[in-house]
């Protein structure tokens, strides 16, 4: 269990998480068993071509729109 | 008191406007009736009293005065408490936001205030719109007023439970992945998502920014078309925001659905999940009364809906954690239970699936979209089951996923939920009806039309 712990603190550590106790701990453990289910399920036939490109849009000419 | 208290926004404008109903009359009944009934149904975060009376004595006074603003003037509402009101918290339902105090109206509050309505308060959510039924947090969860002690749904709770309450007439609410539908189906309202980029999400504290929109929450059809009247337009400043004309949402309401093309999801509750059976009942019943007044209603088939869940939570979970991870970074003993476990879920996806998800995204979009162009609208469950228990947790966490609302967070399309019916114990029952883009005046004319018929809109809970 300590190893496991170490392992998870590991993890939280990689995302930024260094102040969870034993039970966000537990927590972080089911977040990553229900990643892995959750990303198994996505198809395997996505291609970059699909790309949304949602996140970036440059302003027209003159536009105020940020 | 009674006929005040679940007084609608129409009915109650044209008293207002005739000056037969006082604005000052109004809030103050309302403002009384909350303040008895919320210690067992905790629909408010915090009743805003004072400023509420002030609004109304200047509505009163703007009216006598000749100066009537709209069927909203005068007209009692609530925020649900992601929403800024200036000069108020906006806590999220969340001790890690106890001391944020709004500097400035959000848009929609802004909307609504010009347009003359009574902000009465800020209404419970669910945790950052993401954790609940919660017991773990500053204020208690609200209760639904249709059983005994029942969950409202979420994550706009408060806004469904004091609807349906009697205890105001109009409520915004936030959806991401059916907020606003939700505790609409489970508390016997009526709920919009408007078409994504329709409404500012501007100073409404996000889930996910991709999927947030901002919807109007009121018991009958005509009211919502009133509400989203006031909410829907152009906010240069909220990248989301589109620039897209505003139709009047009353002018069809009356038309009627003769020729109508309606399609039918039914594999979504009947193939992709098995809803209980009197709310898959009560949907073929709606298709049938649709049938019934004219419309043309047929099967279509979209995607299978877990293709649409997979999706919306991974894209929710990726985006709530960049909103929180320094919050949890340096306070995640703040967090109520259920809000930190579905914001660490994002802690742990990669960007790769983050990005896969967003393709899926577009490939739904496209696909849902193309079946849409052979159709005026469609209908399907919103809620696969009626309510449970508020304090059973494993019910509560086991009806959340069992709905159909996901879908339309990720094509944006605009999505109304409607009561239709109840269950022998009395539990509310609902439809969702789904439109093109930009079309919530056709789904408020179909949903008027199947209020008209069935009346389910004017039965209340048995509140004292």
């Amino acid at each position: 269990m300590a190893g496991n712990n170490d392992t998870l603190r590991e993890a939280a550590a990689r995302a930024g998480l260094d102040k969870l106790d034993t039970d966000h701990l537990a927590q972080l453990e089911r977040a990553i068993q229900s990643a892995r289910e959750l990303g198994d399920k996505l198809p395997k036939d996505l291609h970059y071509s699909e790309e949304l490109a949602l996140t970036f849009l440059l302003p027209a000419p003159g536009s105020k729109k940020p | 008191m009674t006929d005040l208290a679940f007084l609608g926004i129409a009915d109650a404008a044209v008293l207002i406007r005739a000056r037969k109903l006082s604005p000052l009359d109004y809030a103050q009944a309302l403002l009384e009736r909350s303040t008895r009934l919320d210690s067992r149904y905790h629909a408010f975060i915090r009743l805003t009293r004072d400023l509420a009376l002030a609004a109304a004595r200047a509505a009163e006074q703007e009216i006598a005065g000749g100066h009537w603003r709209g069927p909203l003037h005068g007209i009692p509402c609530g925020l649900k408490d992601i929403i800024d009101c200036a000069g108020l918290p906006t806590t999220a339902h969340s001790k890690v936001l106890v001391d944020n105090v709004a500097r400035a109206d959000a848009p929609v509050t802004a909307r609504l205030k010009a347009a003359g309505a009574i902000v009465m308060g800020k209404l419970a959510t669910h945790e950052f719109a993401i954790g609940g039924p919660s017991f773990d947090l500053p204020w208690p969860p609200a209760v639904n007023p249709w059983g005994g002690n029942h969950f409202p749904g979420g994550s706009s709770s408060g806004s469904g439970v004091a609807l349906a309450a009697g205890m105001l007439p109009a409520a915004l609410g936030t959806d991401t992945g059916g907020s606003v539908r939700n505790p609409a189906s489970m508390c016997g309202i009526t709920g919009m998502k408007p078409t994504y980029g329709r409404v500012s999400r501007r100073g409404v504290l996000p889930l996910a920014y991709s999927l947030d929109h901002v919807g109007p929450m009121t018991r009958t059809v005509r009211d919502n078309a009133l509400l989203l009247q006031v909410l829907a337009g152009h906010d240069p400043e909220d990248p989301s925001s589109a620039d897209v004309p505003v139709p009047d949402y009353s002018a069809d309401l009356e038309r009627g659905v003769k020729g109508l093309k309606i399609g039918l999801v039914r594999h979504f509750y009947a193939e992709d999940m098995q809803a209980h059976p009197a709310q898959a009942q009560a949907l073929d019943q709606a298709a049938e009364v649709l049938r019934g007044l004219g419309a043309e209603v047929r099967e279509i088939r979209l995607a299978p809906l877990e293709d649409y869940a997979t999706c919306t939570r991974i894209i929710i979970r990726c985006e709530a954690f960049a909103i929180h991870r320094r919050w949890l970074a340096e306070r995640p003993g703040d967090y109520g239970q259920l809000a930190r476990q579905r914001i660490l879920d994002g802690a742990v996806v990669s960007a790769a699936q983050y990005i896969d998800a967003l393709r899926l995204r577009g490939r739904l979009t496209r696909r849902t979209l193309a079946v849409f162009a052979g159709v005026d609208a469609a209908l399907t469950a919103s809620s696969m089951d009626p309510t449970c228990r508020i304090d059973d947790a494993e019910a509560c966490a086991r009806l959340y996923p069992r709905q159909a609302r996901q879908p339309f967070n990720i094509t944006g399309q605009p999505a109304l939920a409607i009561p239709a019916g109840f269950t022998q114990d009395g539990l509310p029952l609902s439809l969702q009806l789904i439109g093109q883009p930009w079309q919530e005046a056709m789904l408020y004319r179909i949903a008027r039309a199947y209020e008209r018929a069935t009346g389910w809109t004017e039965r209340h809970p048995p509140v004292a």
